[in-house]
Formats: C-alpha cells, structure tokens, sequence
C-alpha cells in the first residue's frame, strides 16, 4: 500500500515563544525601513545587509552542529523562521540557497576541511552559494550536461557554461554538477561530479540574464579552463548525480514553494477587511483550504527530512501542488480587487499583482517543471 | 491516538474487507440493511469508540474514531457508522445512553421539534429532511422547545412518518416527520441547543471529510490497478505523460485529502476545531469533485459501468461533498468570522492555531 500519510506537526510553546521573537524583529525591520514586503522575494529580493544581520542572529545554518557555528536548532524551528520570512516578504535570496541545500550538501557529503571552512563562513551570513545545474542543452533532461572537469595537477580544469542560475552575480561560490568522465548514453547519470568553483577563479565569466521584467536575478555563467583544486570536490568523485539530486528534497518541499504570492494574499485580506467586504473575503477564502493544507504537508515533509526519511516522492508532490496554489493567488485577486497591476505604482496592491503575475511562469519551471514533477510523482507511486 | 491504535485499525479493515464487498454495496443501495455487518461491528465495539466506558463506550479517542471513519469512507460502508458515533458522544454529554442499536440523528438548528410535557409522556411535533438512514433506524436523536427551554432526546421512530428519499450515492436520506403524535416513557434531557448543534454540524463535517479522504485513497488504488492492467497502444496505460498527470494529480489530491483530516482531527483532540474542521471540509470537498473526475476519465468507459466498482465511491465523494456543509457554506462561515474587527490576522490564523470568532 503506498505510503501517502505525512505526519502532523504540532508546535511546542518554546517554538511558538521563537515565532514571535522573529515577527517582532521582522516588524521592527518594516518599521525602520530596511525593506519593503515582496512578493518572490527568495529569488529577488536580495539584500546583503539583511542577510548578515540574520547571520548575526544565528538564523543561518540554524540546524547544523554547533562546532559549524551552526544552531543546533530543530528542522521545525527552521520551517517556522523561513516561512515568517516568506510571508513578510523579506529579501532573503542572498543566503537562500546556501542555507537550505548547500549546507545540508556539505553535512552529508562534505569534507572536515570544507565543512570547517565553509559553514561557519555561511551561517555568518558573508558566504553565499550559487547551484549551477542547467546548461544550454541540458534543462529538463539535466542528464544531458556536459561542462567537463578534466584532472589537472593538484585539482581540476573546468570548461562549458551553466545558465539559469539565480544569484552568481552575487554569490562568493557555485557547486557545479559536471562530469568528471567523459558521457555514456547507456549510462547517462554516471561519471558527474560536484565541484565548489570560487567565483573569483580567474576564467569563470557571469552574464546577467534579465528577466521579463527586466530585473536581473540569474546568469549565464561561463568557465574557461577554471582552475578547482583537489579539496574543493564535494563526496565521491562519479557520485555527483546522486549527491545532487538528495538535495532536491530540500528544495522542492519548503514553503517557498507555497508563500511566493502570500504578500498579495494578505493584502487583498486585509484591502477586504478594511471595506467590509464579506462577498470579496468569501471569494478570496476558497484559496484558504488549499494554503492550509499545503503548510501542513510541507511541515510533514520537513518532519520526515529530519528523520532521515526518503522524501524524493512526496517532495515533488508538493512542489507541484504548492506551486499551481500560487499561481492561482494572482489568478483570483485580479477578478476579486479590481487593479491595474503595474511594478511602479504607488498602490501596494497594484505592485504585488505585478510582481506575482510577472514572476508567475518561474513558480512551475525552476526547480523541476510541473510535467517532470509529474512524472516522478506518477511513477513513485505505481512502482509502490 | 490509543495504545491499540494499530490493532484497531488492523480489525476494523478486516472486517469491512470482508463484508462490505461490491455485492453488499449494491444490495444495500437497493433496500437491504445488513444487520450481519452491524452485529459484528457492535461486538467489536467500533460503534462506540471516542468516549469513555464509564459513559457507555469503549475508549479511544478522536483520533482512533475519525481513523475509522476513513476507513469506513474506504469501503463505502453501508451503515450509519458516523451518526452513530456522534449521536453517542453528544449523547453521553448530556447524560444519556444507547447501547448497541444503530442511531441517527437531527440536531442542527434548522430543524423545528417541540415537544409539550404531557405528565406520563410528551407530545412531538416538528420535522428534519436529510436524515441519514432514518428508514432502517429504530431511534433519532433530536433536539428542540419545551416550554421554551431546549431539550434533546432519544426518539423512537415508530412513532414518525418516514419519507424515503435518497443521495446521489443512493443512501438513504430521509425526511422524518413527527405530527404531534404522543410519546409515552420518554427521556428528555435539557440542553444548550446552540452547542450542540454546532457539535454536531463540525463533528458530522469532518466524518463527511475524513469519509472521503478515504474514498480518494480507494479511487487512487483501483486507478493503479487499472493504470497497470489495460494495455492501449501495446503499452499499460500508466506510461502515457497524460495518464501520469491523472495518476499525480491523483496522488497530490489525495496526500492532501489526509493531510487536511489529520490535521483537523489533532486539533479536535486538542480541543480545538472551529477553523480547523471548516478548512479540511472545504479543502476535500474541493478535491473529491478533482480525485471523481480524473479517475474517471483514466478508467475511460468501463468506469462509467454499473458493473465497475468505482462508481461506488465517486458517487459518495459527489453526494458528501455537500452534505455537512459545502466550500461555499464554510467559505461564508469564514468569512463571517474574519471580516469581525476583532479577528487575528490571517497569518495568525495559519500558523498561530488563533480560532476565528466563529459567529453564526
């Protein structure tokens, strides 16, 4: 029988206490004018200054070992820290994707030397991370790469290009999936390797990618003989296929794959509340149940990540389901509130419909299609 | 949950496995009450689970009862499983028992008994519509006026007139009419009729839901089957990119189904429901029309036959979808609560587990 429960998480009062420490400091940082409320804004909003001041509260790399200068905080505690981030829209795509892939990347992959020099230096909020995955050809079907690392002495040379990859331009380092042997097609997940590339290394080239709306949050990033010395490969060499794709758990079930259009949500609730508007809250209610259920199944996840379940299946899942949700937030509102949607109006409303219409085809692409998270889905559970 | 949560459930399933096969649905929505099955559920105690022994049950708790409830959604169960069990707890609140008879009930404000004190008995009067199974029922239990005081009692229904109408699904749903008949030797019990109609409006929704998250897992598992069996093509249907995006939006419906359930049923057992239970109603309501249709268009034509057993519980998941309150009803209750002054916000809601002020 398939294994479609996921447990309930209930919150323990120190973790509620944690919760309001959090908003409170969000609160003080609206207040003050550091940012404004985003919708997207893991992958946009991007701010350096915020990062490190979360780095200085210990809110980066909060569940790792201490001796890391982690927190040793639960996977819970972190859930609640990043889902309060989400839902003010604060700028956290700095740090984003160190804290959530690369550093589990590094715990259960990584060296003593990496994880002594990287992590600290991560949780401090003043070492971001770029992953380097899609390339020209090679998108959906990611088997199909071809940046090659070739041994040189002491370390590597790395040639080919990445592309798609959010925040290069501002990350100190990038874990490139290449291969590391030479492609088999009987044997297309064979021979890649993760290798960390400094982004300072001469021969690695950014080239900003603007998105439609002209913002600029990913790269093409190109390497021209870039030197990786030997220290610098993450696991086993030929084992990088797997490495990488343990790491998709984490990315495809946390509540970013949920809150991207929440700003607007809470907007249009509170625009409805001001009015006393029962019919519009009764329309923009029906989204509720959905919001609701797919917290709850995201935390389930993070509760069986944490105990060291295989959540590949499941992850996908939500991701699917968590990421049509927000879309339709900006599907709804426009028919609830009537706005012109515009990114430089001087009406809230009207800017998070923008940012959530614009930034919308993003939510079912990156980070596996919708049509490929299907398939895993569907083939998961008729292999069970 | 209970110490022998997983014994519970482990016998439960045996029992509706063997009984409630196609041939007993189909006897059953065709004016046959199985008494064989009733029998072995009462001795097994599962008619009287989620309250104490003291107050006439067996033990166990929401968790334990609600768990049942699912499974009984699973197999389509053709009993009043869930009004059985409600009716007792409500029941047991106010002092009163049942035994081990099948029980249905109307509780909610809409319906209008009053009864007059006749000194060895009471005169009743009034009506409900909708009221599961009432036709194969010996008792109802209801509540409404004396004197202007509100009471609740446990009726015989020998004494109603009973008109048989049906659900999509065909079970019954009977309206129960009482014409000022009198009633000797009766009980009644005084009540907060407000309380215990809404008891029973949240208690019945959320067994209406996890009914059909249980359904949905059903569903899912004979379009596996079938996704598997049936070549088109030279290929099983299962490695088609359309039929997979039926078998995940399967999947994703369904994990979601019990997700809501689970959560709203450890609320319950926390003592708190009153967003909880509308959410996961509204939630699976909205998915059993999705989970109904995708298996359907996977199954193709055998799916639509009376032969096939998958009509057996897509119709369920159409009719209760809407009984105990739809998407729209709860959206409005909602709705009502958030737009108060006073209300949390709605990230307060979500994630504090902050009741709304339900109002009604």
């Amino acid at each position: 029988m398939i294994k479609l429960e996921l447990p309930v998480v209930k919150f323990s009062q120190d973790q509620k206490d944690f919760r309001a420490t959090i908003r409170s400091f969000l609160q003080n940082e609206r207040l003050a004018g550091t940012f404004e409320s985003k919708c997207d804004s893991w992958l946009s909003g991007d701010s350096i200054e915020f990062s490190r001041k979360l780095g200085q509260k210990g809110w980066i790399g909060m569940t790792w070992p201490q001796e890391y200068g982690g927190g040793e905080r639960s996977a819970i505690e972190r859930y609640i820290l990043t889902e309060e981030l989400l839902a003010a829209g604060a700028p956290v795509a700095a740090h984003w994707f160190a804290d959530r892939q690369t550093g589990p990347l590094f715990l259960k992959y990584g060296s003593e030397e990496q994880k002594q020099f990287f992590l600290p230096q991560i949780a401090k909020g003043e070492c971001f991370f770029s992953i380097g995955l899609s390339e020209p050809n090679a998108g959906s079907d990611l088997a199909a790469i071809r940046t090659k690392a070739e041994r040189t002495d002491g370390g590597w040379l790395i040639n080919g290009s990445k592309i798609w990859t959010s925040g290069a331009h501002i990350s100190h380092y990038m874990i490139v999936l290449c291969r590391t042997s030479p492609y088999d097609q009987n044997q297309r997940h064979a021979g890649m390797s993760q290798l960390i590339v400094d982004m300072k290394e001469k021969g690695v080239t950014v080239r900003p990618i603007q998105f439609l709306t002209g913002e600029h949050h990913f790269n093409e990033v190109f390497f021209e003989n870039v030197f990786v010395p030997d220290n610098r490969l993450i696991g086993t060499e030929g084992n990088g296929w797997k490495q990488g794709m343990a790491e998709l758990a984490y990315e495809r079930s946390g509540p970013e794959r949920i809150l991207s259009t929440y700003p607007l949500l809470e907007e249009m609730i509170h625009i409805l509340r001001e009015n006393e508007d029962e019919a519009g809250l009764k329309e923009t209610i029906a989204l509720l149940p959905d919001l609701w259920t797919l917290r709850n199944m995201s935390m389930g996840v993070a509760k069986y990540l944490e105990e060291g379940q295989d959540v590949n299946m499941i992850a996908a899942l939500v991701k699917d389901l968590g990421t049509v949700f927000e879309t339709n937030v900006a599907e709804k509102a426009r028919l609830i509130i009537s706005r012109i949607p515009s990114m430089s109006s001087n009406d809230r409303l009207s800017r998070l419909m923008a940012q959530s219409i614009l930034h919308g085809p993003g939510f079912t692409l990156r980070g596996g299609t919708t049509e490929i998270l299907r398939g895993i889905v569907a083939k998961g559970v008729v292999a069970q | 949950m209970s110490e022998s949560y997983e014994l519970i459930m482990d016998s439960t399933n045996k029992i509706f496995k063997h009984y409630c096969t196609k041939e007993l649905l189909d006897r059953a929505e065709n004016g046959h009450w199985p008494q064989e099955l009733w029998d072995v559920l009462a001795e097994a105690g599962i008619i009287s689970i989620g309250f104490s022994e003291q107050a006439g049950g067996v033990g166990g708790d929401y968790i334990d009862a609600y768990n049942i409830l699912k499974l009984a959604g699973k197999y389509g169960v053709p009993v009043p499983l869930a009004e059985t069990l409600i009716g007792k707890w409500l029941f047991a609140e106010v002092g009163g028992q049942v035994g081990d008879i099948p029980l249905t009930l109307a509780l909610q404000n809409d319906s209008n008994f009053s009864f007059v004190d006749e000194g060895d008995g009471y005169t009743l009067g009034g009506s409900a519509s909708a009221v599961p199974w009432a036709r194969y029922m010996e008792q109802i239990l209801i509540c409404g006026d004396l004197n202007g005081k509100q009471v609740a009692a446990l009726v015989p229904l020998a004494h109603a007139e009973i008109r048989e109408e049906n659900n999509i699904a065909a079970e019954p749903r009977d309206s129960v009419i009482f014409s000022q008949v009198k009633i000797d030797g009766l009980t009644v019990y005084q009540v907060d009729s407000v309380l215990i109609s809404e008891k029973s409006l949240y208690y019945l929704a959320l067994a209406k839901a996890a009914m059909m998250a249980g359904a949905a897992e059903r569903v899912m598992e004979l379009s596996l089957f079938y996704a598997n069996e049936r070549q088109q093509f030279g290929r099983s249907l299962h490695r088609f990119q359309g039929i997979q995006h039926h078998i995940a939006s399967l999947a994703g419906e369904t994990v979601a189904c019990i997700t809501a359930v689970n959560t709203a049923v450890q609320a319950l057992q926390d003592g708190q429901y009153k967003t909880e239970i509308p959410l996961a109603k509204m939630k699976v309501s909205a998915a059993s029309g999705k989970i109904a249709m995708a298996a359907h268009q996977l199954h193709g034509a055998i799916g639509m036959t009376y032969e096939h057993s998958l009509h057996h519980l897509t119709r369920r998941l159409w009719s209760w979808r809407d009984e105990s309150g739809n998407e729209s009803y709860w959206g409005s209750v909602l709705a009502k609560s958030l737009i108060e002054k006073n209300s949390p916000t709605l990230w307060e809601v979500l994630t504090d587990e902050q009741n709304l002020l339900i109002v009604d």
